[in-house]
């Protein structure tokens, strides 16, 4: 989930802020000093996050396009120059435009909005974007909701009683609603101080850049891992079941499907399963041979070598062409497998399906799968040249049938589908004029043709003209037409 | 979009009154024969559709559409209406399908000109919906049960589409009221029913539809609020094609769909089978198939559809499929489809290409040129999905490779044998439900869990942590001891695998030890044989619970393993001795061979007639009361001292014997637990006593072993 950090650089955050007995601090000091903060947690505790640096007062800027580099982020940080004031809108629309262009419309977004709570004066300042936002045209529409998932994190360089003060907390807190509710507003606790600093930002680590551990489990083979992005809680259907649902971490793998048979399924997101080894464990492995001089890197080295169940698994996803499927939670699954990242580099990756009984029709009812060593046969066959998937649903699709539709005349089709379709539209004139159509093909059949061609036509009209009266049996739906038994083999003469 | 939204219900409610019978005068092109003969016939007379017959073919194709995209929790229920309503189907999903409607239908039949016009009425139908609308489905009564005390969450919504001849616009309103007024009393009866819901929405969508070239008596109008419960729109359309194109718009707008045109489809021309013509297919689907589309306003609308300019279409290009490759796309989402013009050329050659099992990748036209798949046509068991794939830049691009972990350093896992594991744990549907004994309703899926927790329990991951797995001849074993029960026949096969390995003990074979982190040539054959032994006896120890005829293989295994520690040094001992024979009389070696040949075919005479004595002691049962055998040796004391015979091999034929007597003995009776936990023949008395103590007791029970 990539980050944009929106930085305000207008003059109100150059005010300085009184700390007792130490050098003048201003709030974009403060700020700094938080970002920082968050770059240094994510360039070691969630390193593969992309973020972007964009600054804004009545104008925007892209300082840093999206990067894993956290020192060029963080050298960015103390270039930064002071300029007007605050247009709120135009940055939020810099930011549509960033994302849309870097990510597209799907990939959810974490917009990390820095500022001071001075939401600017007159034209294009958050109030009157606010007052004006109903009578907006498609064109110039307010950019929120974001044009993709997203959360908006408001980091305020403010206490509340500050905000509270003018109307800017109203404000905020209606961006937030703006974005369907979607982001929270964080403020400064007590004093404007490094420390008060500090305890915010991290209040949004904790929120929003906590790596997701899980163990992944196959029975009794287990690996701890980091999963990357965090997977995001997903709410099924707002009316019946608004409780978001949330992944466990407990990652258990039911069995194995072949990739033909789950068949590029839809899923609500991807994510990176990285084997990890946790401080205990690793000290427990490296008895004997660890120091308590080693560095980290050697430590890895260690841990690289110790068998992970995460790169058995890998190896043979990758061989066999299978994926695994593995229980998020109750009645929520998703899967397991290789995914080459170039023709070297390849990775164990989960995408999580959509939460139900039934994520896929394909496959069924996900309860339903169970071992095949239970089936009464090996439902792949003896030479694995079988598959039990696709299920087939009970019910034909129209295209999979012959379905009869007359809206265009192209779509008249033959006899007994014609009489049928023609039965259940009340279509009774058509049977009448197709059987007048085919006891005229009868008078005009060349001498040529053989004598059984005209009582077939003229049997097919009358039977069309007794299903067009709309009274006798011969209406019956489920009723259909058969050839009239005829026998030229044998002595003509008895028949005639 | 809500399960039980306005479009989980659907009432149709069709006009079968005597007027419906007229004539919508647009004539019926059918007399194709004329075309291509040559002059002199007599066109037949033209035909053309009743108002009625337009009616139901145009509700016919919204369900059909309706039906292919969601052919689950979107609902029809099908009301004719004359002198009095006639419902057709119910709310159940058996009734919901194409065949069944159409059946109804031609039981109905057409309107009867000649009835009288005074006593039949839209009305009844209305009525009739209205009251359809308050019994709930099978979906909502789930949902209800399912949230227990949270039930009024579950809504109950619907639509009610009438399709009638209207005389004016006041006659509208007339229906409206009617409506109206029906919702509020039935709501008084729903209130007061378990089986009735009150209905919180619903949205009357009013067509009038009257002959081609006659002037409509009523006027078109958007939707209104006639009341918090009820909405209202009339549309007035005529008939023939006019009505059916309406109805299209309706589906699509109720069900949120959108329109995705196939181009560049190259198709084998019926007359000239070597060319092949580019054809267009449009096709329907849910419009969040187009979500990358309509939010970053990158819409290429391919104009308007060939049908008029009324609906907006996206164009993809068609992507010529190379070999069935079997590749894990990264979809999105996946959306079923429904061909506009189901059963033209263009359409039944695309749809039958894909249910042969192709699948199509679907190219997103870019004004710079650039080739982006945004799209996959794919059949998954008869249905056809649309579905997205991701064509944004990746968020997990340029990850660290695998190799670069934890574990990665790693280079003999046993890739193969985990292969062959991930094919037996393969799943597949279980479609009848299953029983437990207990009668409890038997998850499949839970099974799957289970079998996994027990092929697991005892998994070497490396080869080089393993000796039993890199055999060969251990594989019977290995493959049925994990299983939940045994055969006779899998014991026996697991009793023979025993037999062999002492065998091969007894020749001397070497084992696939690994030399790994060893210095020289790794440890001495009775080291490596008892290192194999060792790992046997894990596996089917970690299995000994799961059934008695595990416990047995368990105690073949220890009456045949090698000797205890004490034993094994002086083995060790006479060992050494041998290896310097073998140095010295090369000449003896080939007759050793010989002999443990004829040893090994005496062996398998053994094996029959323990197969024979296994019988035998299937048949005769003692009772669990009788006496103990007198001959009877405890079995862990006989892991500890085997009996008879030490001097050379792993195993007299005698100690084989015997062992196999006292198994089939002690299988007849239950061990005493004393017995069993027995330490060199002495049970510890008392032990709770000192596990209540804690560790330290633990650790002395310990050394009083040693």
């Amino acid at each position: 989930m990539p980050t944009v950090v929106v930085m305000d650089v207008s003059l109100s955050m150059t005010r300085p802020v009184s700390i007792e007995g130490s050098e003048e601090y201003q709030r974009k000091h403060l700020a700094a000093h938080g970002l920082t903060m968050l770059f240094e947690h994510m360039a070691t505790n969630y390193k593969l996050e992309f973020t972007a640096l964009v600054v804004f007062s009545s104008l925007w800027e892209l300082m840093v396009p999206f990067t894993r580099d956290y020192n060029t982020l963080q050298e960015a940080l103390s270039n930064m120059d002071d300029y007007d004031k605050t247009c709120l809108e135009s940055a939020l629309l810099g930011v549509c435009n960033i994302v849309q262009q870097e990510w597209g419309g799907s990939i959810p977004c974490q917009v990390v909005l820095v500022t001071d709570g001075c939401l600017g004066i007159g034209r294009g300042s958050l109030r009157h974007s606010l007052a004006t936002q109903n009578q907006r045209s498609d064109s110039n529409r307010f950019p929120l909701p974001f044009p993709f998932p997203s959360k908006l994190y408001i980091m305020c360089m403010a206490n509340l009683e500050e905000l509270q003060s003018s109307d800017s907390l109203d404000c905020l807190e209606q961006l937030i609603d703006l974005n369907n509710g979607e982001g929270q507003i964080f403020t400064i606790d007590g004093p404007l101080c490094l420390k008060n600093v500090q305890s915010m930002f991290g209040k949004l680590i904790d929120l929003a850049y906590t790596p997701f551990h899980a163990v992944l489990k196959c029975g009794h083979l287990t690996s701890d891992v980091q999963v990357f992005p965090r997977p995001e809680p997903f709410i099924i259907d707002e009316e019946i079941d608004p409780i978001p649902k949330v992944i466990n971490t407990d990652l258990e793998i039911v069995g194995f499907i072949d990739i033909a048979d789950i068949s590029s399924p839809p899923v609500l997101s991807r994510h990176l399963v990285l084997p990890i080894a946790l401080n205990k464990e690793g000290d427990e492995v490296g008895t004997g041979i660890t120091d308590d001089n080693e560095d980290e890197n050697s430590a890895n080295q260690i841990a690289g070598k110790i068998p992970n169940f995460c790169v058995l698994l890998h190896g043979s996803l990758k061989v066999e062409g299978m994926v695994a499927i593995v229980q998020l939670g109750p009645e929520w699954h998703g899967m397991l497998y290789s995914q080459a990242d170039s023709k070297k580099k390849s990775n164990l990756m989960m995408s999580l399906f959509e939460p139900g009984p039934e994520p896929l029709p394909w496959l069924g009812k996900m309860a339903q799968l169970g071992p095949i060593s239970d089936a009464k046969e090996n439902p792949y066959g003896e030479d694995d040249n079988k598959s039990p998937f696709p299920l087939q649903p009970k019910n034909k699709r129209s295209y999979a049938q012959n379905v009869t539709v007359w809206i265009k005349p192209s779509g008249l089709q033959e006899l007994n589908r014609l009489r049928k379709a023609a039965l259940a539209f009340g279509f009774l004139d058509l049977l009448k004029g197709v059987a007048d159509m085919l006891e005229r093909e009868c008078t005009l059949l060349p001498d040529t043709a053989h004598p059984d061609a005209a009582f077939q036509l003229s049997h097919a009209a009358r039977q069309l003209k007794l299903a067009s009266t709309g009274t006798s049996d011969y209406t019956a739906y489920d009723h259909n037409i058969t050839p009239l038994q005829t026998d030229f083999s044998g002595s003509s003469t008895e028949r005639m | 979009m809500k399960i039980f939204s306005e479009s989980h219900k659907t009432v149709f409610v069709v006009d079968h009154c005597p007027y419906m019978a007229e004539s919508c005068r647009q004539h019926v092109e059918f007399d194709m024969l004329v075309k291509n003969r040559t002059q002199g016939i007599i066109p037949l007379a033209p035909i053309s559709k009743s108002l009625w017959t337009c009616s139901v073919e145009s509700s016919m194709e919204y369900c059909r559409i309706m039906y292919d995209i969601f052919p689950f929790k979107k609902l029809v229920n099908f009301i004719v209406s004359d002198s009095g309503p006639h419902v057709l189907n119910s709310w159940t999903q058996e009734d919901q399908n194409l065949q069944e409607l159409m059946a109804a239908l031609a039981a109905v039949g057409p309107p009867n000109p000649r009835a009288d016009p005074e006593c039949c009425s839209i009305l009844h139908g209305l009525v009739a919906a209205v009251e359809t609308l308050c019994k709930i489905t099978e979906y909502q009564h789930e949902a209800r049960t399912m949230l227990m005390e949270n039930a009024e969450r579950v809504g109950n919504r619907g639509r009610i589409i009438c399709i009638t001849n209207a005389k004016s616009d006041s006659h509208v309103r007339m229906l409206e009221d009617c409506v109206q007024e029906t919702i509020h009393e039935h709501n008084k009866l729903a209130a007061n029913s378990d089986h009735l819901m009150q209905i919180q929405k619903c949205e009357l969508v009013l067509i009038h539809t009257y002959p081609v070239g006659e002037d409509s008596l009523v006027s078109d109008r958007p939707k209104k609020e006639l009341s918090p419960v009820l909405t209202s729109e009339v549309h007035s359309v005529r008939a023939g094609r006019h009505l059916a194109t309406k109805l299209n718009i309706l589906v699509q707008q109720h069900f949120d769909l959108a329109s995705t045109t196939i181009t560049n489809i190259p198709m084998k021309e019926e007359q000239h089978a070597n060319t092949s013509a580019n054809y267009d297919v449009e096709l329907l689907h849910h419009k969040e198939a187009h979500v990358d589309f309509l939010k970053s306003g990158d819409l290429h609308l391919g104009g308007s559809s060939r049908e008029g300019s009324f609906k907006e279409t996206v164009t993809l290009k068609w992507c010529t499929p190379r070999t069935n490759n079997v590749e894990l796309h990264y979809c999105t989402g996946a959306y079923r489809i429904s061909p506009v013009d189901v059963n033209s050329r263009p359409s039944s050659c695309l749809t039958n290409f894909l249910l042969n099992g192709r699948s199509v990748l679907l190219e997103q036209p870019r004004k710079s040129g650039s080739k982006v798949i945004s799209h996959m046509l794919s059949s998954h068991g008869g249905e056809i999905f649309l579905h997205v794939l991701s064509s944004s830049r990746s968020i997990l691009e340029d990850p660290p490779s695998i190799s670069e972990g934890c574990g990665g350093r790693v280079t003999d896992y046993r890739i193969t044998d985990f292969g062959e594991f991930m094919r037996e744990n393969r799943l597949t549907p279980f479609l009848d439900p299953r029983y437990k004994i207990d009668g409890s309703v038997e998850v499949p899926l839970e099974r799957a869990k289970d079998q996994l927790e027990k092929h697991t329990r005892y998994w070497p991951m490396i080869i080089s942590q393993t000796t039993i797995f890199n055999m060969q001849a251990v594989v019977p074993l290995a493959s049925v001891i994990v299983k939940e029960s045994l055969t006779d026949e899998d014991v026996l096969n697991c009793q023979k695998t025993i037999y062999n390995l002492v065998d091969m003990e007894r020749k001397n074979d070497p084992l696939p030890i690994s030399t790994v982190g060893t210095r020289g040539k790794g440890p001495k054959r009775d080291e490596q044989y008892r290192i194999m032994w060792n790992e046997l006896e894990t596996l089917v120890r970690a299995h000994i619970n799961n059934s008695e005829k595990h416990q047995r293989v368990l105690e073949c295994l220890m009456a045949c393993r090698s000797k205890p520690p004490e034993e094994e040094e002086r083995k060790k001992r006479g060992r050494k001795r041998e290896d310097k024979e073998d140095k010295s009389e090369k000449a003896a070696k080939d007759y050793e061979q010989e002999k443990s040949w004829q040893d090994s075919e005496r062996l398998k005479g053994i094996l029959e007639r323990g197969k024979e004595e296994l019988a035998e002691a299937e048949v005769i049962k003692d009772s669990p009361d009788s006496p103990e055998p007198p001959n009877k040796k405890p079995l862990v004391e006989m892991d500890e001292t085997p009996p008879v015979e030490k001097s050379k091999g792993p195993m007299s034929l005698l100690s084989l014997w015997s062992n196999r007597i006292n198994t089939a003995n002690s299988r007849k009776h239950q061990e005493f637990v004393g017995r069993l936990n027995s330490v060199n023949s002495r049970a510890e008395l008392y032990q709770h006593l000192k596990e209540e103590n804690g560790m330290d007791t633990t650790e002395n029970g310990k050394a009083s072993r040693q």
